[in-house]
Parts: C-alpha cells; sequence; structure tokens
C-alpha cells in the first residue's frame, strides 16, 4: 500500500514537470470556426496555388482549375 | 485501506464524469435569446419532455440540424414537448441573426449561456450537443453532433413515449 502511494505521489511530481498542454474544448473553438482561421479562406486561389504548385514540382498533371495550361500565370 | 482507496477512486470518477442517461439533469436559470430580462430556470419545465440542445450560429452542425428542430416542435404541443435552446454565442446577436431566417416565428425557446456554464457542465464533447430529458428531469438520451432526419424519426418515437408516461 506505501508502494501505491509513494508511486502515486511520484507520478504527481512528475506531473508538475511536464509541459502543460491546454486542451480546447468543442464549446470554446468560436474563433476558431471563423473563416479568416482557415489555413486557405479563398478556396479558388488555393486549388489555382495547388495547380502552380503540381505543375512546377512535376509531380502531377495539375489539377483542374479556371485556367488550364502550363501553370505560369 | 484497500476499501478506501476504492470508495475515492469511485467518487473521483463519479465527480469528473459528464452526466449521463439515467442521470439527472444539470439545473440552469437562463435569460431569453429575445428578452435577457426573463429567464427560465430548468425547474420549470418539470411535467413535459425536454430537449435541451446546446448549440452555436458559428457551429455548421448546429445550423444544419435547427430546421429539423423546428418541424419537430411544431409536431407536438408546448405543453407536453419543449426544445430548449441554448446558445453560447460569444455575441448573442449572432445566435438572433441566424434564428431569423430559420426560425421566424419563434418555436423554438432560446436562451442563452452566456459563460457557456451548460456546456461545461455536461462536459459536452462536441457541438451541437442535445440532452433528451423526461418529466421528472432525468436524462433519456445524449445526442452528440447534428441530428439527421432519421435520428429524428426515432427521437419522435421516444418522445411520444415519455409523453403517454
Amino acid at each position: 500500500m506505501k508502494t501505491i502511494f509513494l508511486s502515486i505521489a511520484f507520478l504527481v511530481l512528475l506531473g508538475g514537470c511536464s509541459e502543460k498542454l491546454v486542451r480546447v474544448m468543442p464549446y470554446e473553438k468560436e474563433y476558431f470556426a471563423q473563416d479568416k482561421m482557415s489555413l486557405s479562406p479563398i478556396a479558388e486561389r488555393a486549388e489555382q496555388e495547388g495547380h502552380i504548385f503540381l505543375i512546377r514540382e512535376a509531380s502531377a498533371g495539375g489539377e483542374s482549375s479556371f485556367q488550364g495550361g502550363c501553370g505560369c500565370r | 485501506m484497500k476499501k478506501l482507496l476504492l470508495i475515492s477512486l469511485l467518487l473521483l470518477t463519479n465527480l469528473f464524469g459528464a452526466p449521463r442517461e439515467g442521470d439527472q439533469e444539470i439545473a440552469f436559470e437562463l435569460p431569453s435569446l429575445y428578452t435577457p430580462q426573463t429567464t427560465l430556470a430548468s425547474s420549470s419545465l418539470r411535467g413535459k419532455v425536454v430537449l435541451l440542445n446546446l448549440w452555436a450560429s458559428w457551429c455548421s452542425g448546429c445550423q444544419e440540424e435547427m430546421p429539423l428542430f423546428v418541424k419537430l416542435q411544431k409536431a407536438y404541443p408546448k405543453k407536453q414537448f419543449e426544445i430548449v435552446l441554448a446558445s453560447i454565442d460569444a455575441d448573442p446577436q449572432n445566435a438572433r441573426n441566424f434564428l431569423a431566417n430559420v426560425d421566424k416565428d419563434k418555436h423554438l425557446t432560446s436562451l442563452y449561456d452566456k459563460d457557456k456554464s451548460l456546456p461545461k457542465a455536461y462536459r459536452c464533447p462536441g457541438m451541437p450537443s442535445s440532452f433528451l430529458i423526461d418529466k421528472n428531469g432525468k436524462i433519456i438520451d445524449v445526442y452528440i453532433g447534428s441530428l439527421d432526419d432519421e435520428s429524428l424519426e426515432k427521437l419522435k418515437i421516444k418522445i411520444t413515449q415519455l409523453i403517454g408516461k
């Protein structure tokens, strides 16, 4: 029993050294839900950037976008 | 000593556990979303079946299910079944603006939970969260995430059963 209590106390002590992680609860995500928090807020622009990226990387034929071709524009 | 350890562990899990089916609802008294000077207490809802919905205008799932709630509330008289919405928007005007399009005739009872006290107390693991509460204030079902047409039909069966009890 003494060992259990000592282990718990040790774990609590170790917990104090750990990095404090803040968990954002689902009801606290109002700010994250805003459009400006999106990684690519303008869908068309993100599509075009992806199109150009793929052509420059020459890894794929490019995604369909509002402009086809070389991706130089 | 072992018993003491077990009891304290049980107490701790009970203390940190979220309210579940079969538990008593968490009592509240919140202001109306439309008229902040009037409040509604959970105790005043005793005697009717309640669907408590915790929502926000910025939550897409909440937006999806709201028209279904209007349809559901229209199917039952408010004396028997009442949908109670608790908005947790930072600005209540956002909630009002959203409801102005979806629930023009204000069929749904809308409250404003400025401090997010209900989702905190219920330890909501997702948004939206809905709780079906019987006439005695007992939680019958917990719904995490938005409801669709299919789940609404199942919910209707439960509501009708609970009203009849």
